[in-house]
């Protein structure tokens, strides 16, 4: 017991000691695990709202008026049942009628002649790809169907938007990962330069018979409790910011959802504290390793 | 308690810092390791304490194989050591207490163990009034028997000085060999570098002379150097301070027995004119 209260009390007085290289490693682990941690968050934010617009994504097969309903229903099965097809909806001349005098609501030009000849308005099947890409396999796979008059899909928009979405993934991930590393150096080096601070009392430990976890457990505790101070800061910080930001930027294009759900908050928090824990066990085990105060 | 066989140590740059030594030191020994800077006295020290491992030879301590031991064993084997060096190594940021219940704390005492044999040792070496100060409040001679103190304080088997008063004036070295010697008187065995050699001739205890890392010479009851005539030794300093019974001694031969300890000042008038600065 009196072992494990000198290692608790020698955790805490070196810290105590070493104020502000102590205070320099927590802000080194906070800063990068706040980046760490809003670069995941951020990546969340433009996730859900590259889902909404994925969505949102249809390739639309207009139906020549001639086509029976039996025809359009057999082909609707038909096209829902391909691997890269997650839904097919048929839109009746009705439906893409009412639809138009919605779109075009404010061009009374274009309502006028709408409404002057109703039948100008096609009939189509709606089709969601599976995922976005399968776009132009879907248009493919339409084009010379009999009874479509036309196969159409916002190609070029979707393929710009399904780089950005790749590019800023990989992006995200990378940055995060170079963070994480800094934070391990950071720790890492501070560890060492406590280690240094007190090298006198570690060889008279040493030379005392002390044994080398009783030397070691210090500074080991020492590196998480830092890595788990700066952990906490950086999700409290980055939790209030996303709630901030949610609450006062009401001005937003409704189409951009800063909302994150909190599942999501609360599991890749708990990773960015264990992260941040385990940046300072093994920043403060790699300086153990390295230093020859240490070496018998 | 110590054995060397033909242990010789060749540092890093090919530098021979003792060879071929070979000796055995008896439990409740005490033994000067004597010669001239860079004859290897401390080298023999870091030997036994195992800082270093011989580059050939063997190397026993408190029974135990210390030249083979695997490093993590080295803990256990330094507990049945204590070491007192020329610079104290004190921690400044610690009292005198704290600094020799240290040693307790590092092996894992319990803290009423602590509590009840820091005071005792203190006593022995005559610190008792000063147990709260800090090093930085002690004179050169009072922070070499806190080191002392620590060296002791967990009852060990073997005492290793290296040049314990190489940075004490003489008056100062007697009394800090009064208390090694009360030590060895535990039944603890001890063995000292130095080459002060008022103090070894006063002493008459085993010699070990060392030259340019050879033993040149291996004397029961000698002097610094053979050439030399043997000073007449100085008249046993009447009790000052201290009074103190050293408890829980390791040798069962010995009894627990008042021990006196003369205080700085009364030493020097002791030896004040014996020291030969040769």
């Amino acid at each position: 017991m009196t072992r494990v209260n000198y290692i608790l009390k020698e955790a805490f007085t070196n810290i105590g000691r070493n104020a502000l290289v102590v205070l320099g490693a927590i802000l080194a682990v906070f800063i990068s695990l706040t980046l760490t941690f809003g670069t995941l968050v951020f990546g969340e934010v433009v996730r859900t709202n590259t889902v909404q617009w994925a969505e949102d994504v249809r390739v639309i097969a207009f139906v020549r008026d001639e086509v029976t309903p039996q025809a359009i229903a057999d082909l609707s099965t038909e096209v829902e049942s391909w691997d890269e097809v997650r839904d097919v909806f048929f839109v009746s001349k009705a439906d893409a009628l009412d639809e138009a005098r919605v779109l075009f609501a404010n061009q009374p030009a274009v309502l006028r002649v709408i409404n002057e000849n109703p039948d100008i308005v096609p009939a189509s099947l709606r089709i969601q790809p599976e995922d976005p890409k399968d776009y132009s396999t879907i248009v493919v796979r339409l084009e010379g169907t009999p009874g479509l008059e036309k196969v159409q899909s916002a190609g070029p928009a979707i393929d710009a938007m399904i780089a950005l979405r790749d590019g800023l993934r990989i992006m995200f991930w990378l940055l995060a990962l170079a963070l994480g590393v800094a934070a391990v150096a950071l720790i890492a080096n501070t560890i060492h330069m406590a280690i240094y601070a007190r090298r006198e009392e570690i060889e008279i430990m040493r030379l005392i018979g002390a044994s080398s976890w009783f030397v070691r457990t210090p500074f080991l505790l020492e590196g998480s409790l830092e890595g788990l101070i700066g952990g906490v800061l950086a999700v409290a910080f980055i939790v209030i910011a996303q709630q901030m930001a949610v609450d006062r930027l009401t001005d937003l294009p409704e189409w951009i959802n800063l909302a994150v759900n909190n599942d999501f908050m609360i599991e890749r928090g708990a990773l960015v504290l264990l992260f941040g824990v385990l940046a300072g066990l093994v920043g403060s085990s790699l300086s153990l390793a390295v230093h020859r105060y240490l070496r018998t | 308690m110590i054995r060397l066989e033909n242990a010789t140590k060749v540092y890093d740059g090919g530098v021979v810092a003792v060879k071929d030594i070979t000796f055995d030191v008896n439990k409740g020994e005490f033994v000067f390791l004597v010669g001239p800077s860079g004859s290897g006295k401390s080298t023999l020290i870091r030997l036994i304490m195992r800082e270093e491992q011989p580059t050939h030879g063997d190397v026993w301590v408190a029974g135990k194989h210390a030249s083979r031991l695997p490093s993590w064993k080295v803990p256990h084997l330094r507990r049945s050591i204590g070491t007192v060096f020329q610079d104290y190594k004190l921690l400044p940021n610690k009292t005198v207490f704290e600094n020799v219940a240290f040693a307790m704390e590092v092996t894992g005492k319990r803290p009423s163990v602590i509590r009840s044999q820091v005071p005792q040792v203190l006593k022995l070496v005559g610190l008792s009034a000063k147990s709260d100060r800090y090093p930085r409040q002690l004179s050169g001679g009072e922070q070499q028997r806190v080191s002392v103190a620590r060296a002791f304080v967990n009852r060990p088997l073997i005492l290793l000085a290296d040049e314990p008063t190489g940075n004490l004036d003489p008056g100062t070295s007697v009394g800090i060999m009064r208390i090694l010697d009360r030590i060895n008187r535990t039944g603890t065995t001890v063995v000292m570098a130095t080459h002060d050699h008022a103090i070894v001739d006063a002493m008459r205890r085993r010699v070990i002379q060392l030259d340019r890392g050879r033993v040149v010479r291996d004397e029961a009851r000698g002097v610094y150097e053979t050439v030399q005539e043997a000073p007449v030794a100085e008249p046993p300093p009447p009790p000052v301070v201290a009074e103190v019974e050293v408890e829980e001694v390791r040798s069962e031969e010995t009894a627990p027995e008042p021990v006196t300890v003369p205080d700085d000042a009364t030493a020097e008038t002791a030896v004040v004119d014996e020291g030969d600065q040769a």
